[in-house]
């Protein structure tokens, strides 16, 4: 035993000190960070500057006030996803945002205004938040009007393109500091429908929802004007107006329904997919060890000292524990972006961790995860003990990184489609895709049975493969020539060798 | 009692007897040769006494006990083929075998750091191993396999692959081990090194032991040879076996006379004093240990140098 963790000693200290280690453990934190920096700086601009030159005098107002809505009910979805994920449970105040995430009618939206906005909703909220709840950040608005006093309705077309052309090509001065014009608007003074058209600029980046928003309250208004002409009563059109295809909604309860079984799946399928990784690394590192120690004429060296299986379990451990390292580094990096930063990667880890609601749950997914990395690695380690060069590991790696990655994939896909699909329930009964398959399926909820029977299936398979990969190990070591075809494997691991 | 002892001991790989029925004993303190030409089985038979390999039959004995890795904190081995991790240090690596052998840290980086000194690397002390000349990787790698003083030391083929140097150096460093009182067992095919350091050898031929016992005993085994200078052919002098003229001049030849098993050069020498032939030079010549590499082992060839092919 002392040998074998001299040699996991010697093995992890050696990982360690490459720098490809360092490049791989370093990797999906730099990903993650990058991912949220990236999320900073690819996000479009918060806030886009718009002008209207009203030559009515009676048009600007209500089109700023359609524009105020539509930023009022986005700062009320987002507080009411807020006030979701962040109360402590306690009855919160009759208000719109108290209800959870839903569609938000205009009634609401002037209720949610009329009751104070977002200040008065962050105060009633106060109370009621877990300790560890972030500030609210409603953001900046969509939009910000931006006065122009030297420009009028009255110019000529050519003088404002002349005027205006300056002005929307750099950032102009607003209420909520310098933005891009993205947006003119000059409604002529004898605006209606027979008459010269309103004229819009815009910088090259047309903000299409701005646009659509301005025109629907300048058609509204002129059909106004068309209905009091008409000689319709002025309340009936109003009732005619406010009329709106009744439409009920659903949005499922936090964590149900299918995205709350797909975020589920989120951290299970997370793990397939980090076990995949690192056994291929750990396993292409243990395999060039060996093929080390046989071209360097090593091993004889090493088996005066120790037994073949304490150099194996000795390999086994220490690439064993790199493989570990990488992971705790990475979840332990996920899960301090999940629980620490705000951002896209945080959103997206700290719903799947709802997954982990069970403590039987987190040991059958180490179980798996232990399980699924020694077998592969046994793989290897039986790989580089029958190869001479990394040529010859070839041979024998391709089919098997194919055997195994192929159906894990497809795997994981159909997980992803359904869970409950035919591929990963077939999938967790064969020995080889057992921990992949049953760590995806995780998420989505295992009979406890089926955990128990494939744990002690797996746990068999293991033992067996220690033992026939292990003698393999063992009597290929020291073995030279060209690597056995499957019958000389077969012999190996029989222990029918050519040894009497 | 021996150090080490093999009995009938059998080695077979299939159909093919790689180590047949092979018996000797090695004294405590003994500076051992292990000799024979490529193929006679004698990393084999170091294999089975390391616990490599498991005999086929016979037994083994290693300082009293059968072969096995309780053994190992007191051997030390070198192999034939050699290779070190290229990564590690030169420290690093002979206290990883020190600590494979049992050693504390501590005290394997102690006995490394004296060893180092003695075979000159102490400037590579902290160097990888990959920066070092072939000749220095060997170093290490005896300093790797003397780290744990052992009580007794392995060496298969010791020194191929160092120049004459190192080589001396190497010598010296197995006789100064013998001094401490461990047993030393080294193969070789050079018989220079066999006949400067062995003070009991076996030679093995095609797996089966063709000699063991001193060098005298060895050189005995052989028929005696002389060189003289007379002026008639010597072959009908008593335990004369054969003669052949090697050249001459002024009426005298020089002549390569072999002697009959038990014959001695000086029976000889009397003999010719009796019967009045002249001799002008008279030189017995004892046989090398080279020679009775190739009286014993005989269609093994041996090149110039003394190295068997």
């Amino acid at each position: 035993m002392r040998s074998a963790l001299l040699v996991a000693r010697r093995e992890y200290r050696q990982i360690a000190n490459t720098r490809g280690f360092w490049v791989i453990l370093l990797l999906v934190p730099l990903v993650i960070a990058g991912t949220q920096i990236a999320g900073r700086f690819l996000r479009p601009p918060p806030s886009d500057a718009y002008a209207i030159i009203d030559g009515t005098g009676q048009l600007a107002a209500p089109i700023e006030h359609r524009l105020k809505l539509q930023d009022q009910r986005r700062t009320l979805s987002d507080l009411a996803g807020y006030a979701q994920r962040w109360s402590d449970g306690s009855a919160l105040p009759d208000q719109p945002w108290a209800r959870g995430q839903r569609y938000f009618s205009d009634g609401d939206v002037e209720t949610f205004i009329d009751a104070g906005g977002k200040d008065a909703a962050i105060a009633a909220l106060k109370g009621h938040l877990k300790p560890d709840a972030p500030k609210f950040d409603a953001g900046l608005p969509f939009y910000v009007r931006a006065d122009l006093p030297a420009i009028s309705a009255d110019q000529t077309p050519e003088q404002l393109d002349a005027a205006l052309k300056p002005l929307m090509e750099k950032d102009i001065v607003t209420p909520s500091g310098k933005l891009p014009l993205t947006l003119v608007v000059v409604i002529p003074r004898d605006f209606g429908l027979i008459g010269p058209p309103v004229r819009m600029w815009t910088n090259g980046r047309p903000n299409q929802s701005l646009i659509e928003t301005v025109r629907g309250e300048l058609t509204r208004a002129l059909k106004d004007k068309a209905i009091a002409q008409s000689g319709l009563p002025a309340d009936v059109f109003k009732r005619i107006n406010a009329v709106n295809a009744p439409v009920a909604l659903t949005v499922p309860p936090a964590g149900a329904g299918r995205s709350g079984v797909l975020v589920r799946s989120t951290l299970p399928l997370a793990l397939v997919y980090l076990l995949l990784v690192t056994v291929m690394v750990t396993g292409g590192l243990m395999l060039q060890g060996v093929i080390e120690e046989r071209s360097n004429k090593l091993l004889e060296s090493l088996l005066s000292t120790m037994h073949a299986r304490d150099l194996m379990y000795g390999k086994l451990l220490g690439l064993g524990a790199i493989g570990f390292t990488i992971i705790l580094v990475w979840v332990g990096f996920a899960l301090t972006a999940a629980l620490s930063v705000q951002g896209v990667i945080a959103d997206f880890i700290r719903p799947s961790l709802a997954a982990l609601d069970q403590p039987w749950i987190v040991a059958a997914m180490i179980f798996y995860f232990v399980a699924g990395y020694l077998i592969i690695s046994m793989l290897y380690l039986a790989i580089g003990a029958l190869s001479n060069s990394l040529q010859d590991a070839q041979a024998y790696l391709m089919p098997v990184i194919f055997i195994i990655m192929l159906p894990t994939m497809f795997m994981m896909f159909s997980i992803v489609q359904n869970p409950d699909g035919l591929l990963p329930h077939v999938m967790s009964w064969i020995p080889l895709y057992t921990p992949f398959a049953m760590l995806g399926r995780m998420g989505s909820g295992v009979p406890l049975l089926e955990v128990l029977g494939t744990g002690v299936m797996l746990a068999a398979f293991l033992a067996l493969e220690l033992f026939l990969l292990g003698r393999l190990f063992q009597s290929s070591l020291l073995q030279t020539g060209q690597p056995p075809a499957l019958m000389g494997l077969i012999k190996r691991m029989s222990g029918k060798t050519k040894e009497a | 009692m021996g150090v080490l002892e093999l009995d009938h001991v059998v080695k077979r790989f299939g159909e093919f007897t790689a180590v047949n029925d092979l018996s000797f004993s090695v004294p405590e303190g003994a500076i051992f040769g292990f000799l024979g030409g490529n193929g006679a089985g004698k990393t084999t038979s170091l294999r089975m006494v390391l616990d490599i390999l498991r005999p086929t039959s016979g037994r083994i004995e290693v300082l009293g006990r059968a072969p096995g890795r309780e053994n190992s904190n007191h051997l030390g081995f070198l192999p034939e083929e050699r290779g070190l991790y290229a990564r590690m240090t030169v420290l690093e690596t002979i206290v990883y075998f020190a600590q494979l052998k049992g050693m504390t840290a501590h005290d394997g980086a102690a006995a490394a750091r004296k060893l180092i000194d003695r075979f000159g690397l102490g400037e590579w002390t902290k160097s990888r191993i990959q920066k070092l000349s072939k000749g220095m990787q060997q170093k290490v790698q005896v300093a790797a396999a003397m780290v744990n003083a052992p009580r007794l030391l392995i060496l298969d083929e010791p020194f191929s692959g160092l120049d004459p140097v190192n080589q001396s150096t190497l010598e010296e460093v197995v006789l100064d081990h013998a001094k401490t009182g461990a047993t030393v067992v080294f193969s070789t095919h050079v018989m220079q090194h066999a006949e400067r350091l062995s003070t009991r050898l076996v030679l093995l031929k095609r797996g089966v032991k063709v000699f063991e016992g001193t060098q005298e005993e060895a050189r005995n085994a052989l028929p005696n040879r002389l060189s003289l200078s007379s002026q008639s052919d010597p072959a009908g002098l008593p335990g004369v076996q054969a003669s052949t003229r090697t050249g001459g001049d002024n009426g005298w030849d020089n002549w390569d006379v072999q002697l009959a098993p038990g014959a001695s050069s000086s029976d000889l020498l009397q003999a010719a004093t009796s019967r009045n032939f002249a001799l002008r030079s008279f030189e017995t010549r004892k046989p090398s240990l080279h020679d009775v590499f190739l009286h014993l082992v005989g269609d093994e060839t041996t090149n110039r140098n003394g190295e068997s092919k």
